[in-house]
């Protein structure tokens, strides 16, 4: 080929940087593009137990990874959804699924057939209950989803890992692919008088490293994008006021949960992510309106088991870069926002990013920076930001729980236009906007927003073409399916065991 | 237990207009909501639809059709209507290159990766094959051919069709089906709009002989000058007239052509464009020009351009814009009274379309349906102006001569279309926004059409090895030509579809 490789230098070694490496490493022709990772040993990665979300698993398929040997290195388990605990209201309780409720009849949604069961007096099932997912999570059972079922019983599933453990097995796996990874840290850039463009990094040993296309992966300080390209920084503390975390692992407890489980607390929410070997935990905070001491003890206090190490203090900030890519740089991972850990969208974000960066990356013809091509990755990312800012906020609205300092202040807060239209409909007739792009889905929309305690005022009259007598029979037909898919699946521990358990590298599981 | 629907807000709906959308709104409204006791009441207007008109309908009036339960061959032999698998698009010189807007995908997945870019790649290599000539539906089209997908072309790709459906016989079919299934009507010359005395919302309609037809929900199919939604609620118009060249359109019909082609033929001439729709029983002719042109050269230009005998020619002026809100008050409009396209393209049915579908699942439930206006205002501009961006590349995008054309080139874009055109001729990734009409297929069809050549392609294609993609494009035109070999005739498949085994 023609044209000399273009060179990608990914400076940071975590989540973000390892898995943006091996994207490129998989996709990209070596005699095209030439990779560097540079990270440095000293500088530690945020790494702590991860939740994920089931794209994770379209990331995996990419790189062509086994799926039982990632899940071993990774000490991961599944996950089907999330538990959200005391949100609405100390003691109530309901699960976000990966997957929806009930199914389409007629090609009206669902939750109209089942507003129109309750409404009409035929005493439906709770909602939850149409859910294969949810009852799965309430057995603590797991079994792998089979694409050809119906709607009905269909769900899908992410996963919970170590974070650091995945970034290790990426960097293993990259290098083998000819990633070459540099130890140093990044002490200047040099910028192209004329153009603005990174032209070479230089590290701390002196050693000066020239590229052509940089991903800044370097987490909180963005050294590329934010301190030296100067792209802005949008703050969201008004909207997500919490800015700390404790993370904490204890030993794995008998309740081996295939979901995360988060717990709200006067001034912040608690995660509960369970791996093989141990189970992560963290209180995520709002430092206005707890002390981090009082934090540390409230998360000590709510472990269900022996904590096995110091809890760690994360400090971080609601918001994004207002440019994620900008002249030759693009932030991947917290380097370009970060939006706190509620829906386990962290490494969705950085994956989503990669891909489109992937497709919209220079080619080694042009060279240069082509801002037809960054304008669009820059709207894509905005449009993933705001919507999955609004999801989030939701959590912090949609709730009874008043006379909390943390709580009445987002409350008392304007919403973003788009989430507080969003409410009303949803409040009018149970209607949840449809979108193409961006997360996240109708069917978490509904699972959140019925789940904290919001009731629509009518269904959509669209649902009354089945005679009463029809719809309370095909919802009992329904229930008993759905109940009866999730009541014969397995213990999820002994389906972990089983297919990717340490000392069983055994994959029958996914054979039957 | 009985399905009382007693608690339906809105027990009363009056659809108002003329013509095929006033048909279609009411067959759509009957049958989504007639089973929760909604009562649907036509007031018809005199039809402005004549032999000469015909609607050019995009693939997505199929389903909808489906959802009404039509039969398709009965509504082909009743409408004398025809198939179709997409436009040809050429000028009468031939100076500007042709292309085929075809319905349907273009190539197969090649080593797990999009087609477009191993294209774009394989073209910069040196391969010498147009775009649309790895077009199955198109390669059938211009064969002549229906193209009746298989297991196997289902596994190749994607490929859909539209109608040419006569606009007069069509509304009447549609009339006839509204009957049947329960939608009252009311025929009248005249219209006046009676408003509510307390608030200001519709209350009813008064027709000739001082009858009153009295509802809760209104619906104005009335045309572009939207008699409630404008002439009463007052509304305001966003005029697009300065997005596109044309302001006049001819309509025309001519004998039916011999071997039934399955597509429209967009022939672009000096001073605009005119389409061959060909239908069963005659063909099909408009020509869309400006009025710097006068009619009688716009008659004559328009006979030299289809090469047929023209009769029933009509002129009529043609301004496109959008009423600013298609719902306001009680009252939403659908149709030409909420937007008015330009001709190409064939969007006047799918303005129909749009507007009901979306409002079936936003219709009031309460009294309160401020949420619901504001989202179908919302996702009506975005769609309106997506469609509208797509007819605008045509025309800036051009290539012919003639000053119709050049003054075309000329006219403003939008920033989300030059967006689009950008990152296509960057990448030859389409950008594809929320409430898109047109498919990424069409998008490409239009884009390459026009000459817009990507510059790269997304490096995901680098690694399948030359030879593969060498091999997998020679087999993709093997495919084609076998494939198109087992089609029958447009002319065939008509007879298949009327025939009663096919129902």
């Amino acid at each position: 080929m023609a044209h000399s490789p273009l060179h990608i230098v990914i400076v940071g070694g975590g989540s973000a940087g390892w898995m943006c490496a091996a994207a490129c490493a998989q996709v990209l022709h070596p005699q095209r593009y030439r990779l560097t990772l540079i990270e440095s040993d000293d500088i530690g990665t945020v790494g702590v137990g991860e939740a994920t979300l089931p794209a994770l698993r379209d990331f995996n398929t990419l790189l062509r990874i086994d799926e039982a040997q990632f899940m071993r290195e990774t000490q991961a388990t599944f996950k089907l959804g999330i538990e959200f605990r005391n949100w609405d209201w100390p003691g109530e309780h309901y699960v976000h699924p990966f997957g929806s409720f009930g199914q389409l009849w007629g090609g009206v949604e669902f939750q109209h057939h089942w507003l129109r069961a309750r409404r009409r007096g035929l005493n439906p099932a709770p909602l939850e209950e149409f859910s294969c997912a949810v009852r799965a999570c309430r057995r603590n059972a797991f079994e792998f989803p089979d694409p050809k079922t119906p709607r009905s019983t269909f769900y899908g599933y992410a996963y919970h890992f170590d974070a650091g453990l995945y970034a290790q097995f990426l960097r293993g796996w990259s290098r083998a692919r000819g990633v070459k990874r540099i130890e140093g840290q990044v002490v200047d850039v040099a910028l192209d008088g004329e153009s603005g463009d990174i032209t070479s990094l230089t590290l701390k040993s002196g050693q000066k490293l020239d590229g052509d296309f940089f991903v800044d992966a370097s987490g909180f300080r963005s050294i590329l994008l934010g301190d030296k390209l100067g792209s802005p920084w949008e703050d969201w503390t008004h909207f997500l006021p919490c800015d700390r975390a404790w993370a904490v692992p204890c030993e794995r407890s008998a309740d081996f949960t295939p979901f995360t489980r988060s717990i709200a607390q006067p001034a912040g929410w608690i995660w509960r992510i369970p791996l093989q070997h141990r189970t992560g935990n963290g209180h995520v905070f709002a430092s206005r309106f707890v002390s981090e001491d009082q934090a540390r003890a409230t998360l000590l206090g709510q472990l269900d088991g022996r904590a096995i190490a110091e809890p760690k203090l994360l400090r971080f900030r609601a918001g994004r870069r207002a440019v994620a890519w900008k002249r030759n740089c693009v932030g991947i991972g917290l380097a370009s926002g970060f939006l706190e850990p509620l829906e386990s969208t962290s490494l969705f974000l950085i994956q989503q990013g990669i891909q489109d960066m992937l497709r919209l990356l220079p080619a080694p013809e042009t060279g240069g920076v082509d801002e037809r091509l960054s304008d669009e990755f820059n709207r894509l990312s905005d449009a993933l930001y705001e919507r999955i800012r609004d999801f989030l906020i939701l959590h912090y609205v949609a709730n009874r729980r008043h006379g909390e300092p943390l709580w009445d202040h987002v409350r008392s807060y304007p919403l973003p236009e788009s989430l507080a239209h969003k409410l009303q409909l949803f409040a009018s007739r149970g209607h949840v906007p449809y979108f193409k792009d961006g997360f996240f889905s109708r069917d978490s929309w509904l699972a959140v927003l019925f789940g904290q305690g919001l009731a629509p005022r009518a269904y959509d009259p669209l649902a009354d073409f089945i005679p009463l007598a029809e719809l309370d029979a095909k919802l009992r037909v329904l229930h008993a399916s759905v109940a009866t898919h999730a009541g014969n699946m397995p213990a999820h521990a002994d389906v972990v065991t089983r297919y990717c358990g340490e000392s069983e590298p055994a994959r029958q599981v996914a054979m039957t | 237990m009985n399905n009382a629907a007693s608690d339906l807000a809105i027990q009363n709906l009056v659809i108002v207009g003329r013509d095929a959308p006033v048909w279609l709104a009411a067959c759509v409204m009957q049958s989504a909501l007639g089973p929760a006791g909604l009562h649907v009441t036509v007031v018809e207007l005199p039809g402005v639809m004549g032999p000469a008109d015909t609607y050019a309908t995009l693939p997505a009036l199929e389903p909808l059709h489906a959802r009404l339960r039509i039969d398709e061959s009965r509504l082909m032999a009743a409408t004398c209507g025809a198939f179709t698998l997409g436009k040809h698009f050429h000028d009468t010189t031939g100076r500007t290159a042709a292309f085929f807007h075809a319905y349907g995908s273009t190539g197969a997945r090649i080593d797990n990766t999009e087609f477009l870019p191993n294209w774009i790649k394989a073209r910069h290599y040196g391969l010498q094959v147009a775009f649309e000539d790895f077009s199955l539906t198109a390669a059938a089209a211009r064969h002549g051919r229906m193209l009746v997908p298989d297991a196997e072309i289902e596994r190749h790709g994607f490929t859909d069709y539209g109608y040419h459906l006569p606009a007069f016989p069509y509304g009447a079919w549609l009339k006839q089906l509204a009957l049947r299934r329960g939608v009252s009507m009311h025929e009248t010359q005249a219209l006046g709009v009676l408003m509510k005395a307390d608030t200001l919302d519709i209350a009813g309609v008064e027709l000739d002989g001082g009858r009153r037809v009295m509802g809760d929900f209104f619906i104005d199919a009335t045309g572009d000058g939207a008699a409630l939604l404008a002439g009463k609620l007052g509304v305001q118009r966003e005029s697009w007239r300065g997005s596109f060249p044309a302001d006049r359109v001819l309509v025309a019909h001519a004998p039916p052509i011999p071997s039934l082609p399955v597509y429209a033929d967009v022939r672009a001439g000096e001073t605009g464009w005119l389409a061959v729709h060909p239908n069963q029983a005659c063909t099909h002719v408009i020509h869309a020009f400006s009025s710097e042109t006068s009619e009688h050269s716009a008659v004559v230009n328009a006979e030299r351009l289809a090469r047929l005998a023209l009769s029933g020619t009509e002129i009529r002026v043609r301004d496109p814009g959008r009423r600013v809100f298609a719902w306001e008050r009680n009252c939403v409009a659908i149709g030409e009274a909420a937007c008015v396209f330009d001709p190409i393209h064939g969007a006047d049915l799918q303005a129909v379309q749009l507007g009901l579908v979306h409002l079936l699942p936003l219709f009031p439930v309460d009294a309160d349906y401020a949420a619901e206006r504001n989202e179908y205002n919302k996702n009506l501009q975005a769609a309106f102006e997506r469609i509208r961006d797509f007819q605008s590349a045509h025309y800036v995008l051009n290539r012919y001569d003639g000053a119709f054309w050049e003054r075309a080139r000329l006219t403003p874009v939008s920033r989300d279309l030059l967006r689009k055109i950008g990152v296509f001729r960057a990448r030859g990734d389409v950008v594809h926004y929320e409430d898109e009409s047109f498919s990424i297929d069409d998008w490409r069809a239009l884009l390459l059409g026009h000459g817009v050549m990507p510059e790269t392609w997304d490096p995901a294609v680098d690694r399948t090895p030359p030879d593969l993609l060498k091999e997998e494009l020679r087999r993709i035109l093997g495919f084609i030509r076998r494939k198109v070999e087992e089609q029958r005739s447009h002319a065939q498949y008509l007879q298949g579809a009327r025939s009663p085994l096919q129902m």
